[in-house]
């Protein structure tokens, strides 16, 4: 499945990568959501090729006030939104380039909305992150290991600046976790909670081997499963997908 | 909450009546309407509240909380109602000399602190996932447990905090609740609050039970409480010096100047560092203190998360051993205990000679990564 991703996309932002083609096909993901379901069969779609940056989304919130710190509705976040920002439209010194955190999932999904596009789901934020560990070439065991290393220090990946100019998916792995449309799918806080998991340790049952790497993507998901939509941190971003025309 | 005040004593009679005798009375009032009795033990607890508050206080407070390998004195007569927190939030720590690594942490330490309560006691237990701030645990706060002047007097894991969001739960093996409920992960900022009765006496685990319970419980997610029997261990009145080890296993690996968490490992079982107390120099450069002819009792638990312990302290032989530090579980003469992950022994031993004896774990793949420490014996004063 390595028809690849090729460049796509008019829309020039400020200082920001363009949303690339993730060209559809079939897809066995690392994580068993659905015993009965192998293989999903994924269409076509556009994702940005790097996590919106604090220079886009101040773009954003200049645009939409209610967006602004001091005026999101409270039940929107839970209370640190965009907390370390010097002012409602200006952001933190030399943050231009780095992801925007701080932002809770209402916000995310408002910004996509406002940039013509939504929240991937996590079935397309992980086929894509599937295509580009292909592409990267990376093994199992590296990927494991960033993917730990930012867990143990996830503020220092945090802080490094993106690639904004980057035609290709960059960042999925080594700066933030990001916000999916179904980040509760399964195993904790979700509507679809499995009984097994809200307070127990077995993975077994959800995951398809038992690679380093397979372990590495399901901490993603146990971990993503377990914020409130209202949760903000310095270290969740988002990026936004498209469908296509 | 109305204050629903009555005693399980018709209850403990009835158990009398039916032939069971040596029945406790439990004398905690019940609290809650939920609330009942069997056998003398206290269930049914209310739901946990889960909210956001503004706290920025102590991250650690309780009467009776403590940094290993203290252990709190119960200055208390009977049961008593705790006042509990133990925030959740990264820390960096040092393991091992020139190794450290952004630890999991319940209130800054790895271990985390030791709770110490009577058999019957109420914990009403708050804990803020605060892993979105950096906490300082190093200075005295004002309200804070004795736990906080601990840690500032005994600087050997170097505290750091460190920012590190994530999502992080509290199971405590000694409460008997809904862990669905009680046992809630809560988001980064969220506060947790739930009660438990300490209804059986014993030294029990507590851990993050958030997936990965692997991972968490690996990054440091751990500690101790320790509930002494109601009526006592038959030696109580002999004992001197009273102390409290927590083993476990650290799966690290070096990245650049730092180390990491390795799942890979920790699946394998195959630990970069097994210690005593957190560090694998804890109890050599703070040895345990005693004197020639001192019983010594340690509370002595194997946190894993997936290794056991087989504890020997050299040149002694564990007069008592209770099993899970239950009075009711006795064992006598033993050279060495073995433990499984989230096992416990209450050990005690007649300190034979002035002079120093070694702790181990007997297992000595563990002793070489650092399960170790020392016991400083001076000489006889009695």
């Amino acid at each position: 499945m390595t028809k690849w991703l090729s460049v796509f996309g008019f829309i020039a932002l400020a200082a920001s990568a363009e949303p690339v083609l993730v060209t559809g096909g079939e897809y066995t993901p690392a994580i068993l959501l659905d015993e009965s379901v192998q293989t999903l069969v994924m269409a076509d779609f556009k994702l940005d090729a790097t996590p919106v940056t604090y220079a886009q989304y101040l773009e954003f919130v200049k645009a939409n006030p209610k967006w602004q710190r001091a005026n999101a509705a409270a039940i929107f976040h839970d209370g640190n939104y965009l907390i370390s920002w010097p002012g409602n439209t200006e952001i933190p010194e030399g943050y231009a380039k780095r992801a925007v955190t701080e932002v809770s999932w209402f916000a995310a999904r408002a910004y996509c909305n406002a940039q013509g596009g939504r929240l991937p789901t996590l079935d397309e934020w992980e086929y894509a992150s599937s295509q580009y560990l292909q592409q990267q070439q990376m093994s199992d065991q590296d990927y494991a290991q960033m993917l730990f290393g930012r867990h143990s220090n996830p503020t220092a990946y945090s802080q490094q600046p993106l690639d904004v100019n980057s035609k290709e998916l960059a960042h999925m792995h080594n700066r933030v976790n990001e916000w999916v449309e179904d980040f509760q799918l399964m195993l904790t806080s979700g509507d679809n909670n499995d009984i097994l998991s809200s307070s127990c340790g077995d993975s077994a049952r959800f995951m398809a081997d038992f690679g380093d790497a397979s372990y590495a993507t399901f901490f993603r998901y146990q971990s993503r499963s377990n914020y409130r939509a209202q949760s903000t941190t310095s270290t969740l971003g988002f990026r936004c997908a498209y469908d296509m025309e | 909450m109305k204050n629903f005040v009555k005693t399980a004593l018709a209850s403990a009679l009835l158990v009398s009546f039916a032939g069971c005798t040596g029945v406790v009375d439990a004398n905690v009032p019940l609290k809650h309407d939920s609330e009942y009795v069997i056998d003398g033990k206290i269930y049914g607890m209310p739901k946990a509240k889960i909210y956001r508050d503004e706290y920025n206080g102590p991250a650690v407070v309780g009467d009776y909380v403590t940094m290993v390998p203290h252990l709190a004195e119960l200055d208390y007569e009977g049961n008593k109602e705790h006042e509990v927190r133990m925030d959740v939030f990264s820390q960096n720590v040092e393991v091992a000399p020139g190794v450290s690594y952004n630890a999991w942490t319940f209130g800054g330490s790895v271990p985390g602190p030791v709770l110490h309560v009577r058999e019957g006691d109420r914990v009403v237990f708050k804990m803020k996932n605060r892993s979105t701030e950096e906490v300082v645990i190093t200075k005295p706060f004002k309200g804070a447990a004795p736990y906080y002047n601990q840690v500032a007097a005994n600087q050997l894991q170097k505290h750091n905090p460190v920012v590190a969001p994530m999502p992080h739960s509290m199971d405590f093996h000694s409460g008997t609740v809904a862990a669905n409920d009680k046992w809630a992960t809560i988001a980064p900022g969220e506060t947790i609050e739930f009660e438990w009765i300490a209804n059986y006496a014993g030294t029990y685990m507590y851990h993050c039970g958030t997936s990965s319970v692997l991972m968490h419980t690996a990054m440091g997610q751990y500690g101790a409480v320790v509930v002494s029997p109601k009526e006592g261990y038959p030696t109580d009145d002999q004992v001197d010096q009273e102390y409290v080890i927590v083993q476990s296993e650290l799966y690290l690996e070096q990245m650049g100047d730092s180390y990491i968490y390795d799942h890979s490992a920790a699946l394998a079982r195959d630990p970069s560092h097994v210690v005593f107390n957190g560090h694998v120099s804890s109890l050599s450069e703070n040895p345990l203190k005693a004197n020639e002819g001192d019983r010594v009792r340690i509370h002595f638990l194997n946190a894993g998360p997936s290794g056991t312990s087989s504890f020997h302290v050299i040149g002694a032989i564990f007069d008592m051993v209770w099993a899970e530090g239950d009075p009711r579980n006795t064992w006598y003469g033993m050279q060495t205990v073995l433990l499984g992950a989230s096992s416990s022994a209450t050990v005690e031993f007649i300190v034979p000679e002035e002079g120093v004896y070694k702790l181990v774990d007997h297992e000595f793949a563990d002793a070489e990564r650092g399960a170790a420490g020392a016991l400083y014996a001076g000489p006889r004063k009695k």
